[in-house]
């Protein structure tokens, strides 16, 4: 049973939902030390 | 039941080979859209300004959720370990996605008790269902390493807020032209909130979607290559043993590790509450004006956020190596430490300050993601998903206690906008006291009594008929 396609499909979905909300997060956060 | 039996927990047994790799994403799937729920913030103001009400009345959605999130994940366990994790997040992803709609519903008709309905009530039950029902399924896959298992899951609860965040604010100005989503007081109006409900409510069906049909429960019997079950029981706490739900709160280790996670989120949400108007007064000057700009403010909670999320991943990692009870008498203890050095120094100092806060945080979210692996030390695999869902009652007390206590304190000290750091000191050094009682209920952890212990052919035979 090949697996793969399946494991990276799952683990990139996670990955870029999170990925998204950590660099707007920090995005954000940057004005704590830029302002 | 035709096309629902795909659902049942004999129909979500893995063939051998299955990877178990493919279980955390399943999980964080889930956790990361009910983790929205902590992203509520973000169209308060708009939800205020359309139904014309009060803070409080708007508030009371989120605290109703949090409310069904303990009383469903208390109430619902048992029916979950005895389905199995695909029926729960199916039955989660309805709940979530229903509460979404019936609140688009509340809002397009404007009727704020529909909103109440919808994401409070309908919405809560699919949190407290959802939040627990991916974790045995991640214990019985990973009895080598529990904690990174769960920490990889409920850190998604708090990554949550950080995807849902920033995309409902995109989504609101998307939907409604008048609406800035760099500037804080902008408002959207109805119609924008009732599709950004909308798709909220569609695209984390889609999501859980994902994690319900990825799911496997392990066959019985199954255990990962090279893992020894009796180097487990070598460990002080750790039992092979099994206690059931209905034993388990009759323990006096239950009702202890109950007071360690109150203690420990009680004192988190203290500074999550109150995250962004805090740093502007602790670095307020004599003029009255503060030198943190609200941005700023804004900044910070960010950050904050990134740290519970880390928090819930890297010490509950951690914990698999140190163990349950050191992990937590670092929580508790360096978080009296850290409490205590925010009221006396924490002002000198916006990295201090900054700094502390950061660490305070991730001790809240590693408090949230050990505990399950701290119940399987204690209580064995057998129903540890049902004990998980009655100890997050602890979950809804302290979500009531944290706000009050740092409320309460605050509102003797002066108004919002004119408090300055010596404001805060009763209050943080009350949450020192806290962390304290949670300290010493932590030391006072043992090995559970045998005469809890289920025999082994009843939790051999509840596995074969599951």
């Amino acid at each position: 049973m090949n697996q793969t396609p399946r494991l990276v499909v799952s683990w990139l979905l996670v990955a870029a939902l999170l990925g998204y909300g950590i660099v707007q997060t920090l995005i954000t956060a940057a004005k704590l030390f830029t302002n | 039941m035709g096309i629902l039996s795909v659902l049942d927990r004999e129909h979500t047994i893995a063939p051998p080979g299955y990877s178990r790799w493919l279980i955390p994403p399943a999980a964080l799937a889930v956790h990361l859209c009910i983790g929205q729920a902590y992203a509520t913030s973000v169209y308060k103001t708009s939800l205020i300004k359309h139904f014309d009400t009060s803070q409080t009345a708007i508030g009371v959605i989120f605290s109703i959720a949090i409310v069904m999130l303990g009383l469903s994940a208390a109430i619902g366990g048992t029916w979950v370990e005895r389905n199995g994790p695909r029926k729960a997040m199916f039955v989660s992803a309805c709940f979530w996605a229903s509460g979404f709609l019936v609140g688009a519903l509340g809002i397009g008709t404007g009727q704020l008790w529909l909103v109440y309905l919808g994401y409070g009530f309908i919405g809560g039950i699919g949190l407290g269902i959802g939040y627990i029902s991916p974790v045995s399924t991640l214990i019985k896959w990973f009895p080598d390493r529990p904690g990174l298992a769960t920490g990889l899951a409920i850190m998604g609860f708090g990554g949550g807020a950080l995807v849902a965040s920033p995309a409902s604010r995109q989504l609101l100005s998307l939907y409604d032209d008048g609406y800035d989503p760099n500037v804080s007081t902008s408002v959207a109006g109805g119609g924008a909130l009732v599709a950004l409900f909308l798709t909220l409510g569609i695209a984390y069906f889609i999501i859980m979607m994902f994690g319900v049909f990825n799911i496997r429960v392990p066959a019985d019997g199954w255990k990962p290559a090279g893992f020894d079950p009796s180097q487990v029981k070598a460990k002080a706490l750790v039992t092979t043993a099994n206690v059931s739900a209905a034993n388990a709160i009759k323990t006096p280790q239950f009702w202890c590790l109950w007071v360690v996670l109150l203690c420990n989120v009680t004192a988190g949400i203290g500074i999550l509450e109150q995250a962004s108007p805090m740093i502007q007064d602790f670095f307020r000057g004599a003029d009255g004006k503060s030198t943190v700009a609200v941005a700023a403010a804004a900044g910070f909670v960010g950050l904050l956020s990134i740290f519970n999320m880390a928090g819930r991943f890297v010490w509950s990692s951690t914990s698999d190596v140190i163990g349950r009870k050191p992990i937590y008498a670092m929580y508790l203890g360096v978080g009296i430490v850290a409490y205590f050095l925010l009221a006396t120094v924490g002002h000198n100092s916006t990295a201090i300050f900054v700094l502390l806060a950061a660490v305070i945080l991730s001790f809240y979210g590693g408090g949230f993601a050990t505990v399950p692996a701290y119940l399987r030390d204690l209580f064995g695999t057998y129903q540890v998903g049902a004990i998980h869902g009655r100890l997050l009652t602890a979950w809804s007390v302290a979500g009531v206690a944290g706000p009050l206590i740092i409320n309460g304190f605050l509102d003797r000290e002066g108004k919002p906008g004119t408090l300055t750091a010596e404001a805060y000191r009763p209050a943080l050094f009350t949450m020192v006291g806290v962390l304290a009682i949670g300290f010493v209920a932590n030391l006072l952890i043992r090995p559970v009594a045998n005469r809890f212990h289920e025999q082994a052919a009843t939790t051999t035979a509840a596995e074969a008929t599951k």
